[in-house]
């Protein structure tokens, strides 16, 4: 089977075009145009051109599950329309082979007059898969959408859960080479979700190759061998999901700081210069091993004598804040002003194996002016804890150990076999 | 998962590409072939939308019709006597109507198709030439329609004259092939306004207004015996002139076949149509960006 090869895509749109052309001015404007022979270089129309996608260029091998993540108009749609032949690319050319199935938009291709029956063999039309597969397939596909019962009933009494398995049902069912799958899953019950992921799981193993939009980094990171991060068009990062998902987090919270709180990676009082890994030799690292104990160090800059201060830590995992953790002596006092450094010492089996970002935070106040206390954000950092021996992580779904996997002192001890009740009876 | 054990796969491993220009013809028509199930799907969800919701949904069908066909019968055969060849007027004025009608609508509903079909085209792919061509379906509905009304007329005439005017016989599958060739000529010009119409919505107000003209100069009301034979070629210039008479003489044997206008007319049509596929294609991706 060969793989999909996306070569230097763009898709441009003129702003503007539709309303323009409308309007009788526009439309005499563009005849001069035309007639002036000015083309579409002419600088008016270069001005209000938007490229929704420009030199996205990967491959995915068969049977890879690839996430595509990025912020709201960063083109993820786009590109996948374009896979699906909804719309034609500017530039750029993309080679694959089999059948392409999307899933971009709820019931697209349903009737809600028609019955679940007669909606897959539609279905199966407007897709251009010949009527055998789906007949072989029948069965299956409403096993999987769970609406045997519901056959002969025209969809529009469905709910839109019963919708959203039957659709997925269908396409996953129609053999395909390519699915396309754009964030539709998140209407279904968790259930739904679960068995979806897995069924799309077990289709790679097949040779399916997936390309799945979502804004839930959970699911991206559960079931994406490798996830795609486009950012206003571009390709900002593609590689090891969790490492993607980190560093796209990192940035959606960095923008997060120059948006709503701009201004606060420095104040008049100090600033955070950065956050490292560090060994207990004080090399940096980028990752460590479950079982090495290293050191959070933070560097930051006081900028007048005596303040008070405290360093504290965001640590997040998958979008979720995992824990918090600051200073637990709370606010020290800095006699002098300067560059200084805190290490926090990381205990040793107590992460479990995948990425986490850590965002420091340092608050400053002014001795004796207690009451008035400003906060310092730093860059985030992410990180990479891997097994012991080295190896890369295998197991992806940290679902049985959690996101951290601290140690605790157990003790076991004989109970005596007579009840609580039973004692204090006797006691009296 | 032990459901998906037994199933054999076969996934096709034909190989395809992404392209700013479009594949050759040779690719596209497999393509097109490959979702010809779709176009019946397509065609008679747009019948269907036009009517739905309407509590009389069929009977409008039948009555939507009718008025036009008793109105031009009264007022041109009755009151102008206009004449019809030595059939009843009605039925005269009706193989005409018929026939042109269908192109007419046609032209009118296949206009619209990209509208009609916006929520899909954004949504799916599939080749986007079964668009126009389902299109026209309500049109291809109307004709069906006006067919029966046309043979409950000729039974009433059959009944009161005692006379079967429509000629029974191999005639009439001239006039089925005229149909079809209505429907072709219309689908012709249809892959132009039809991005046009995409484009600025008043393509079809024009059009209507450009088609009631043409209907005049088309021999729908009138028979062509009225007009001297130095001038026929006049009226023969439209290309939908030789259309309509054959349909009629195919129905009722009155009249004549015009066969050098009809072979021009056939001319024209071809190279509109394959002019329209150019232009339909070459305009296709551009058109679905703006709907």
């Amino acid at each position: 089977m060969n793989k999909l090869t996306v070569d230097g895509i763009g898709k441009r749109y003129v702003l503007g075009a539709n309303a323009e052309e409308r309007k009788p001015a526009g439309l005499m404007r563009r005849l001069a145009a035309r007639l002036r022979r000015a083309g579409p270089g002419d600088e008016s129309q270069q001005s209000r051109e938007f490229w929704a996608l420009r030199d996205v260029s990967f491959t995915v091998e068969p049977g890879t599950v690839l996430g595509v993540i990025g912020a709201n108009g960063a083109g993820k749609t786009t590109l996948l329309k374009i896979l699906a032949r909804i719309i034609t690319p500017t530039e750029g050319r993309v080679a694959g082979s089999g059948r392409v199935v999307s899933l971009l938009e709820l019931g697209s291709g349903f009737d809600p007059d028609l019955s679940a029956r007669e909606n897959i063999f539609l279905n199966a039309a407007m897709l251009g898969v010949p009527r055998a597969v789906v007949a072989r397939r029948f069965d299956q596909i409403l096993e999987f959408a769970e609406v045997d019962k519901f056959v002969d009933t025209p969809l529009k009494h469905y709910s839109s859960g019963m919708y959203l398995r039957l659709a997925f049902s269908v396409a996953i069912n129609m053999e395909p080479s390519i699915l396309l799958a754009d964030e539709i899953l998140a209407v279904g019950d968790e259930s739904f979700q679960e068995r979806c992921l897995e069924r799309v799981k077990l289709e790679a193993e097949r040779g399916l190759t997936v390309l799945f939009v979502s804004h839930d980094m959970e699911a991206i990171v559960r079931v994406c061998n490798r996830t795609l991060w486009l950012n206003a068009g571009r390709i900002f990062g593609l590689g090891d999901s969790e490492e993607i998902v980190a560093e796209y987090q990192n940035s959606v919270w960095a923008r997060g700081l120059t948006g709503a709180e701009k201004g606060r990676h420095a104040n008049r009082f100090g600033v955070i210069h950065d956050v490292r890994i560090v060994t207990e030799d004080g090399r940096e690292v980028r990752g460590m091993a479950t079982s090495d104990m290293t050191y959070l160090r933070m560097r930051f800059e006081l900028l007048e004598n005596h303040l008070l201060a405290c360093a504290a830590y965001d640590v997040r995992a998958r979008g979720q804040l995992i824990f918090r953790t600051a200073d637990p002596l709370g606010m020290r006092l800095f006699r002098n002003g300067g560059t200084w450094e805190a290490l926090m010492r990381l205990p040793h089996r107590f992460f479990n194996e995948m990425t986490y970002s850590v965002v420091p935070s340092l608050t400053v106040a002014r001795e004796g002016d207690g009451r008035r206390q400003y906060v310092l954000m730093g860059e985030p950092l992410s990180f990479i804890v891997y097994a012991p021996d080295g190896t890369e992580r295998k197991e992806k779904d940290f679902r049985p150990s959690g996101y951290l996997t601290p140690q605790f002192r157990w003790r076991f001890q004989p109970v005596e076999d007579k009840p609580e009740g039973a004692k204090a009876i006797e006691r009296f | 998962m032990s459901v998906f054990e037994g199933t054999v796969f076969e996934r096709t491993n034909e190989a395809w590409v992404i392209e700013p220009q479009r594949e050759g013809a040779r690719a596209r028509a497999v393509e097109l072939w490959r979702y010809r199930r779709l176009l019946w799907f397509l065609a008679v969800r747009t019948v269907k939308d036009l009517y739905e919701g309407m509590s009389l949904g069929i009977f409008w069908l039948f009555a939507r019709p009718l008025l036009p066909i008793l109105v031009g019968g009264f007022v041109f055969g009755g009151l102008l006597g206009l004449p019809s060849d030595g059939v009843p007027y009605v039925l005269f004025f009706m193989t005409g109507f018929v026939s042109w009608s269908l192109f007419d609508r046609s032209l009118l509903f296949g206009t619209r198709c990209l509208d009609r079909h916006k929520g899909l085209i954004k949504r799916l792919y599939f080749p986007r030439l079964i668009s126009p061509v389902a299109g026209v379906a309500p049109a291809a509905a109307y004709f069906v329609i006006y067919v029966v009304l046309m043979a409950v007329v000729a039974s009433f005439y059959l009944w009161k004259d005692g006379v079967l005017y429509v000629q029974v016989g191999p005639t009439l599958l001239v006039a089925v092939l005229m149909a079809a060739f209505a429907v072709f000529c219309a689908l012709s010009v249809v892959l132009f306004t039809c991005v046009f119409q995409a484009r600025h919505k008043e393509t079809r107000f024009g059009l209507r207004y450009f088609t009631q003209f043409w209907m005049y100069l088309t021999p729908v009301f009138y028979p062509i015996s009225v007009v001297p034979p130095e001038h026929r070629w006049l009226i023969y210039i439209n290309p939908m002139a030789p259309v309509v008479a054959t349909f009629r003489w195919g129905i009722l044997g009155v009249g004549e076949v015009p066969l050098v206008p009809l072979a021009t007319s056939f001319a024209i049509a071809v190279v509109a149509m394959a002019a329209g596929i150019w232009f339909f294609t070459a305009n296709e991706a551009s058109t679905v960006d703006r709907l």
